[in-house]
C-alpha cells in the first residue's frame, strides 16, 4: 500500500495551520501544536466529517464529498482509540469488545474472541479474568487495553490512537507502547497513526 | 407549560420510534439486553414480593369480613375484583417503577451525561435500538409476568391464610373463587399490565435520555421526573381502563356482579 491513507488540512484564523499526511501501511507519530487542533483531527477521523476550515481525505477519498453510505463504508475501515475510550459502563470487557461487531454482524464472534484472547495474553493480561470485569473496576491502562482490543477486533485499515500515554504512569506507558507491535502483527499492511500534543513531545 | 408540551411531544416521538424499531430485537446484543431486562425486572423482583403478596389477599379477606361484616361470598368477590383485577397489576407496576424505573432512568441519564450514548452512536449503534427497545420490550413482558405472579400469590395466600383469621374454610373460598373467575379477568389484567410496563419503560427511558442538566445533578432530577410521571401515567391508565372496561365500552363483558 503506497497511496496516502490520510491527508488532513486545517486552517484557522490567527493560529498555526495543521497539515498531516500519512502514507498507507506506515506507522506515524504526529505532534499537533494545541489541543484544539488535536481534538479536531481526531473528531474528523472519528466521525468522517469535516467542519469549517478542515479538509480530510481518507484512502484517497475526500470525506466532505461523500454521501452517507460511502461515509459508513469508510468508517468501517477506521478504528480510533480516543482518550475518552467510549466504554459502556454496564458492559464487561468482553461485551465492550464484541458489541460493535456483534451488533452489525460484521465479524464472527469466534474470531473476535480469538483476537481478544491472543492480544490480551500478548499484552500481559489474563483473558479469563480480565474479560469479565467492568470498566469501573479497571485502572486507566486496563480501560485503554479494552478500547485497544476493541479496535483490533474491528481489523481497521487505519488505526488512530489519541494520546496513548496520557493518564498512564511510567510502567503503564511502557506496557501501552506494545500496542504498536500488536496492531502491526495483526494488520501488517495497516496504517497506524499516533496523535499527541507537541508540548508533551518536547518534555 | 412549554416544557410539559415538549415532554409530551418527545414521549410520543419515542413511542413511535420504539414501535417501529421493535425488529431490532433480532440483533444479538439487543436480544441479550432484552433478556437481561426481563431477568432484572421480573425474576429478581419476584423474590421480594412473595410475603407481601401472600399477606395482601389474607388481609383483604379478613378486613372485608371483620369490618364490613361480609359473608365468604362477598369476601371472595372482593378478592377477585380488588386483588385480581386492580391491586395485582397496580402492585406489580409500583414494584417495577420503584425498582426498575429508578435504575433504568439513572443508568440512562448517567450514560447520556458521561458521553456513552455518543460512543454508541460513533460505533454505528442507534441508542433507540440498543438502549430503549430492549428495555421497553423487557419491562412490558416482565411487568405482565410479575402481575401474574403477584395475583397468584395474593389469591392463594388469601385462601390459605384466611381460615386462620375468619370463619371460612379453604375449600369454601376455593370453590367460590373458581365459580366467579373468568378468563376475561386474566386477559384484562394482563393487557393492563402490558400497558403499564410500556408506559413505565417509555417514561423512564425518555427522562433518562433527556436529563434536565448534563451534570451529575441531572441524574437524580431525571429519576425524580421519571418516577413521578410513571406513577401518574399508571394511575391514569388504570382509571381509564377501569372506566372503559367496566363502563361504557364493554359493559356486560366483564360483570361487576357475577
Amino acid at each position: 500500500m503506497s497511496a496516502l491513507a490520510l491527508r488532513y488540512d486545517l486552517r484557522r484564523d490567527g493560529r498555526p495551520p495543521v497539515f498531516v499526511e500519512v502514507p498507507g501501511g506506515a506507522t506515524q507519530r504526529v505532534r499537533l501544536p494545541d489541543s484544539e487542533a488535536k481534538a479536531r483531527l481526531v473528531g474528523a477521523v472519528l466521525t468522517t466529517r469535516c467542519s469549517a476550515g478542515e479538509e480530510l481525505e481518507l484512502f484517497g477519498e475526500t470525506v466532505r464529498a461523500l454521501r452517507r453510505p460511502e461515509r459508513a463504508r469508510l468508517h468501517d475501515r477506521i478504528g480510533v482509540l480516543t482518550q475518552a475510550m467510549g466504554l459502556i459502563s454496564n458492559l464487561n470487557a468482553w461485551e465492550n469488545i464484541s458489541l460493535q461487531a456483534a451488533y452489525h454482524g460484521t465479524h464472527p464472534v469466534a474470531r473476535i474472541a480469538k483476537t481478544a484472547r491472543d492480544a490480551l495474553e500478548a499484552l500481559g493480561a489474563d483473558p479469563q479474568r480480565f474479560l469479565a470485569r467492568l470498566p469501573d473496576e479497571m485502572d486507566p491502562f486496563e480501560r485503554k487495553l479494552v478500547a485497544f482490543v476493541r479496535l483490533l477486533a474491528k481489523e481497521p485499515a487505519l488505526a488512530l490512537i489519541d494520546g496513548l500515554g496520557e493518564g498512564l504512569n511510567r510502567e503503564q506507558s511502557a506496557r501501552a507502547a506494545r500496542f504498536e507491535a500488536e496492531y502491526r502483527a495483526r494488520q501488517p499492511e495497516g496504517t497506524l497513526l499516533f496523535v499527541d500534543l507537541a508540548e508533551e513531545g518536547s518534555q | 407549560m412549554i416544557r410539559a408540551l415538549r415532554e409530551v411531544e418527545g414521549g410520543l416521538r419515542l413511542l413511535v420510534n420504539v414501535w417501529l424499531r421493535m425488529p431490532a430485537l433480532r440483533r444479538a446484543p439487543v436480544r441479550e439486553s432484552f433478556l437481561r431486562q426481563v431477568y432484572f425486572t421480573g425474576v429478581t423482583a419476584s423474590t421480594g414480593v412473595v410475603l407481601r403478596a401472600s399477606g395482601l389477599g389474607a388481609l383483604i379477606i379478613a378486613f372485608t369480613m371483620q369490618v364490613l361484616d361480609a359473608d365468604t361470598n362477598l369476601a371472595v368477590k372482593i378478592l377477585l375484583w380488588v386483588v385480581l383485577r386492580e391491586v395485582g397489576p397496580l402492585a406489580a407496576a409500583m414494584v417495577v417503577i420503584l425498582r426498575t424505573g429508578t435504575a433504568m432512568s439513572a443508568e440512562l441519564a448517567m450514560m447520556r451525561i458521561s458521553g456513552q450514548t455518543d460512543a454508541l452512536r460513533r460505533m454505528g449503534i442507534e441508542a433507540y435500538d440498543y438502549l430503549v427497545v430492549p428495555r421497553v420490550a423487557g419491562v412490558m413482558i416482565a411487568t405482565a409476568a410479575l402481575t401474574c405472579y403477584i395475583q397468584f400469590l395474593a389469591v392463594a395466600g388469601g385462601m390459605i391464610l384466611s381460615p386462620f383469621v375468619i370463619q371460612a374454610s379453604f375449600t369454601e373460598l376455593y370453590t367460590q373463587f373458581f365459580d366467579l373467575v373468568a378468563p376475561v379477568d386474566f386477559a384484562y389484567s394482563i393487557l393492563k399490565s402490558l400497558m403499564f410496563g410500556f408506559v413505565i419503560a417509555l417514561t423512564c427511558c425518555y427522562h433518562g435520555l433527556n436529563p434536565p442538566a448534563f451534570t451529575p445533578n441531572g441524574v437524580p432530577q431525571a429519576v425524580t421526573r421519571a418516577v413521578t410521571q410513571s406513577a401518574v401515567a399508571v394511575l391514569t391508565i388504570n382509571a381509564l381502563f377501569a372506566y372503559l372496561v367496566f363502563g361504557v365500552l364493554f359493559f356486560g363483558l366483564v360483570r361487576a356482579v357475577a
